[in-house]
């Protein structure tokens, strides 16, 4: 009964298989579990919508979590159910055609898994109708004027927080919604990711709670955010015993096209920074990428693309006669801060900063940036490889910039704190402004320019009531609606001179 | 047989070299990470504003806390730090587009490091109103700065339960990647061993989390207590004396052989000595380099031999000063414009808080220089005799020295001209907001509204600030006294405002 030769060469064959089936499994284990590719785009454009900056690596969610998290927390999600499998958009994300993913968030396999997260598209990307019936049409570059940031952070933070944020729920989720999870991403790979997710959520949580805990009347909307409470955040202030005043500084999302001719320029609204590339950077945080993740060759394409991309033409009909009539008022009035027209920036105060006691619109998004906080980001991105990459540029100012005014009929409510809904209100003072409109609606407003903001709800969607003064008409902080008034800023024109300037800044 | 010794030999002898070649590249990569000094940097050196302000001085290798520790630590501890904005609530004066704040040094020394020179206690910060950028002034007073809650975050933070290499390494991963063998070593050397050394200090720093003993509050420190258990390493006794950050321009008007003594209170012989002295409290240790330290004192002491003196920078009434002139030389040269300016004035004279001088002793002066000695370096030093009272001062920019005495207890030039009695008695210390009708920095509310700003942001934000920002300072406390210096206190309102007036062209 001893074993013979053929009993042995069965034993090597099973050994020799089972080594190869370790090896595979390793390697496979391996290449799956350190890859980092991001879905990469050959259009420019579509990068910008889509392509990864990099920040997937840090702030990534699963790809499956972030497509289920909408029904495991419904709740918190209140109109998502209107959109079905487009369930961000009841935050004001856009969804083009019959993708899966809205413009702004990108995709990246790392880690074993597909991860998205937000990209610069995300607030600077919206969209435009001409009527209620009319297909929105998708504009990339102008201000995400539907977004609404906070709602979309507090959605994240209030799910994470939620018993139902375990992967005993989201699993079946995603299995139920075709994610066919294999054994493997099941059981360790997904209930892993689940955990760290939340972790990070709840971490973020904690520090941006001073911005989003302020109540009701400190509502960003949609369009609006508080741009340097990120980088406070970032640097995690201690902000409990911050007075007020310094606490506030919501503002509307910019346009980013046309960044070639604004080198140089005083940069962010109240002009912080000149220098574009550390501009970027700095706004790349918003979409996760930090030093060590931020994908540079991706994010120079981009920066490559906006130096010369323009904002698309007034698409509606402008009354040619009206608009001439308009172009030496503009020179007047205009030019010297705004720049000779929508293209050429040249001007003597153009990129410059106005101060606050001249341009007297709301303070608080200055009074906001402390002299603290540039000092603080000077050391943001040190270490680096490359030492030309650390902040050095960020100052301390004491007013607001002067813009140039491309594509200017496209970034509407006005002023900086997105105040003032159409141009043509802005020519009016303060007392004739309105005191409270609708924010997040993309209907055109062609006559006073601007969109349409004196509908509570259109298309089953309810709009956001943005006040920007008490019951006794005093301003809110950060939401005031007072300044760039009185004759110099043209508030005195004849009403004529008035409209036919706004039918001339159409073609910008 | 032999031939099997001798390839056992061969063997032996591969092995060694093997090991050998080992130790010396293991060695090479321990020198090159840990103690490799790349020294400083050129754009620092060749500019001496540049060299007093960034300049490192050698105190990295003690002294000197892991770069990356140090730029995590107002990430992972808000709540340790007074207010937002991470060291700068803490007063320290920050430039836009610096990497570190003034009197912050970054060395390579195998591993960034962090450490501090003279600048951090000594530039001045001043603003005309709260929208104003403060305008910085070497060699003058650091009176924003809260050195003891500094002293105590270094030790509260490592004291922490989150100073661990999980919490830190997190916090690091997030704004650097120090590629694996740094990785390592940050999370089992550099972390654990900074968290001991910063340990270390907590007995030596007992005195400055007694309750007991009033706040330095913003601008002042303990000197002679910090050389006492640091120096020397004397214990703790119950003794308190914060002073004023003092000016350090103009360093050349000392003459020792007429007669003048250096420190408030007289206890040092010459600059020579002051500087040094300061110095290695700085580097906290023996320094690592004589001729280096040396080399820097040597350099130190030509800056701020020469350093001018501010001049006052608002409007001066020509007038008003003039007038005021004749009455300082009546009431004030013979003090402060004579032979008897930079000397020793026995403290019943003038009638000042004397705690500042029973912090010190004369057993002290002569243990501490022998400190010195043994680090091989030569010096005047310490006065070893009793201190008699407080140096008569020189008055070069005083307009920027406030607040006043040795200890800081009266906020303006103006009030130190009133009798005690109607001096402030309480008031807020380290705003930097001037105030050019008293002379000296904005300290209270009422202060604040006194100074009348045309705008009414203005004013609304400098009365806000001056409290939320400013150290409470009680002079009821120890060591706090406004009494005594009561020159000139008689003399009318009119005359009082002329001296004033004066004082600003010093």
């Amino acid at each position: 009964m001893s074993a013979g030769p053929g009993w042995r060469a069965g034993w090597k064959l099973v050994l020799f298989l089972a080594l190869v089936a370790v090896i595979y499994t390793g390697v496979s284990l391996v290449v799956r579990f350190t890859q980092d590719e991001p879905v990469r785009y050959d259009d420019d454009e579509e990068h910008f919508k889509y392509g990864s900056l990099g920040g997937e690596r840090e702030a990534g969610f699963p790809y499956w979590v972030w497509k289920v998290l909408p029904k495991v927390c419904a709740d918190h999600l209140p109109g998502g159910a209107r959109y079905p499998n487009r369930e961000y958009a009841a935050l004001g994300f856009l969804y083009e055609g019959e993708r899966d993913l809205p413009v702004g968030v990108s995709k990246r396999r790392h880690l074993g898994i597909d991860r998205v997260f937000l990209n610069c598209a995300a607030c600077h990307a919206s969209t435009v109708r001409e009527t209620p019936m009319s297909v929105p049409l998708v504009y990339t570059g102008m201000p995400a004027h539907r977004l609404d940031l906070m709602a979309f952070e507090r959605f994240l933070f209030d799910c994470a927080k939620d018993a139902r944020f375990t992967p005993d729920l989201i699993i079946p989720a995603i299995q139920e919604a075709g994610g066919e999870l294999g054994l493997l991403d099941q059981f360790v790979v997904y209930p892993m990711a689940v955990h760290l997710m939340r972790a990070r959520l709840v971490m973020l949580d904690r520090r941006f709670a001073f911005m989003l805990d302020k109540g009701p009347e400190r509502e960003w909307g949609p369009g609006r955010v508080d741009t340097f409470a990120f980088a406070k955040a970032l640097l995690n202030f201690r902000m409990d015993n911050v007075p007020e005043r310094e606490n506030i500084g919501v503002v509307d999302f910019p346009s980013i096209w046309l960044q070639e001719p604004r080198k140089g320029m005083h940069l962010h609204w109240d002009g912080n920074n000149t220098s574009m590339e550390e501009r970027n950077r700095s706004a790349a945080f918003g979409s996760g990428a930090t030093p060590p993740t931020l994908d540079r060759i991706a994010m120079k394409r981009v920066e490559q693309w906006l130096l010369a991309r323009a904002p698309p033409a007034y698409p509606f009909s402008i009354d040619r006669t009206l608009a001439a009539k308009g172009a030496p008022i503009y020179r007047k009035w205009c030019s010297g801060c705004h720049g000779a027209s929508g293209r050429d920036f040249s001007g003597q105060a153009v990129g410059t900063v106005v101060p606050i006691a001249g341009i007297r619109t709301d303070r608080y998004r200055l009074d906001s940036y402390t002299y603290e906080l540039p000092v603080n980001q000077n050391l943001l991105y040190a270490g680096t490889d490359d030492p030309t990459e650390r902040f050095s540029h960020f100052r301390k100012t004491n007013g607001y910039a002067n813009l140039p005014l491309d594509g200017i009929w496209l970034r509407a409510p006005y002023l900086h704190n997105g105040s003032v809904p159409t141009l043509r209100d802005l020519l009016e003072p303060r007392s004739r402004r309105p005191a409270r409109f609708f924010r997040g609606n993309d209907v055109y407003d062609q006559r006073k320019v601007g969109f349409v903001h004196t509908e509570a709800e259109g298309n089953g969607q309810s709009y956001f009531l943005f006040n920007t003064a008490d019951d006794k008409d005093r301003s809110l902080p950060g939401n005031g609606r007072e300044g760039h008034e009185g004759a110099a800023y043209g508030a005195d024109l004849p009403a004529d001179d008035k409209w036919a300037l706004v039918e001339y800044l159409k073609t910008f | 047989m032999y031939e099997d010794i001798s390839r056992k030999k061969r063997k032996l002898t591969a092995v060694l070299l093997l090991v050998l070649v080992l130790g010396i590249a293991g060695a090479a990569v321990g020198w090159y990470k840990f103690f490799r000094d790349e020294g400083i940097p050129e754009w620092i050196t060749k500019d001496p504003d540049m060299r007093f302000k960034y300049g490192s001085i050698g105190a990295e290798h003690e002294a000197g806390i892991p770069y990356w520790i140090w730029y995590v630590i107002p990430r992972v501890f808000p709540d340790k730090f007074p207010g937002s904005g991470g060291y700068a609530s803490l007063g320290v004066l920050w430039e836009e587009g610096q990497e570190m704040p003034i009197g912050f040094t970054k060395r390579v020394i195998g591993f960034p490091r962090v450490a501090n020179t003279c600048a951090s206690c000594h530039t001045a910060s001043y603003r005309a109103k709260p929208s104003d950028k403060p305008t910085f002034v070497l060699t003058g007073p650091n009176h924003t700065l809260d050195l003891q809650a500094f002293f105590r975050l270094l030790v509260d933070v490592a004291k922490d339960p989150r100073f661990n290499p999980d919490v830190l390494m997190g916090e690091i991963r997030l704004v650097a990647d120090l590629g694996w063998l740094d990785k390592l070593l940050y999370r089992y050397l550099i972390i654990p061993i900074t968290k001991k050394r910063l340990l270390e200090r907590e007995p030596q720093f007992a005195w400055i989390y007694r309750r007991d003993f009033p706040e330095w509050g913003r601008g002042r420190d303990d000197a002679m207590n910090l050389t006492k258990y640091f120096m020397i390493k004397e214990p703790m006794d119950d003794s308190i004396g914060p002073t004023d950050m003092p000016s350090v321009w103009n360093l050349q008007k000392y003459k020792p052989e007429k007669g003048h003594f250096m420190n408030l209170a007289g206890d040092s012989h010459d600059a020579r000595s002051v500087v040094m002295d300061s110095a290695l409290g700085v580097v906290g240790a023996r320094p690592k380099s004589r001729t280096e330290f040396l080399g820097h004192v040597d350099w130190f002491l030509d800056y701020l031999g020469q350093y001018p003196a501010p001049k006052y920078p608002f409007p001066i009434d020509p007038m008003k000063a003039a007038a005021g002139k004749a009455l300082f030389n009546q009431a004030c040269a013979k003090c402060h414009a004579s032979e008897r300016t930079g000397t020793r004035v026995p403290v019943e004279e003038v009638g000042t808080d004397r705690e500042r001088l029973d912090t010190w002793s004369k057993e002290a002066a002569i243990k501490a220089n022998q400190v010195v000695r043994d680090f091989g370096l030569e010096r005047k030093g310490l006065v070893e005799e009793p201190l008699i009272g407080y140096v008569a001062s020189f008055l070069d920019g005083i307009w920027l020295r406030a607040p006043y005495l040795h200890n800081g207890s009266v906020p303006t030039l103006r009030d130190l001209l009133e009798p005690v009695e109607k001096r402030p008695t309480v008031f807020f210390r380290g705003y930097d907001v001037y105030n050019p009708v008293k002379v000296g920095f904005v300290t209270t509310r009422q202060e604040a509204d006194q100074l009348g700003l045309p705008d009414e942001h203005e004013r609304a934000k400098l009365r806000e600030d001056v409290q939320r920002l400013g150290a409470r300072y009680d002079v009821s406390q120890r060591a706090s006294g406004n009494q005594g210096h009561t020159f000139g206190t008689d003399l009318p309102e009119k005359e009082k405002d002329a001296l004033v007036e004066y004082l600003k062209t010093l």
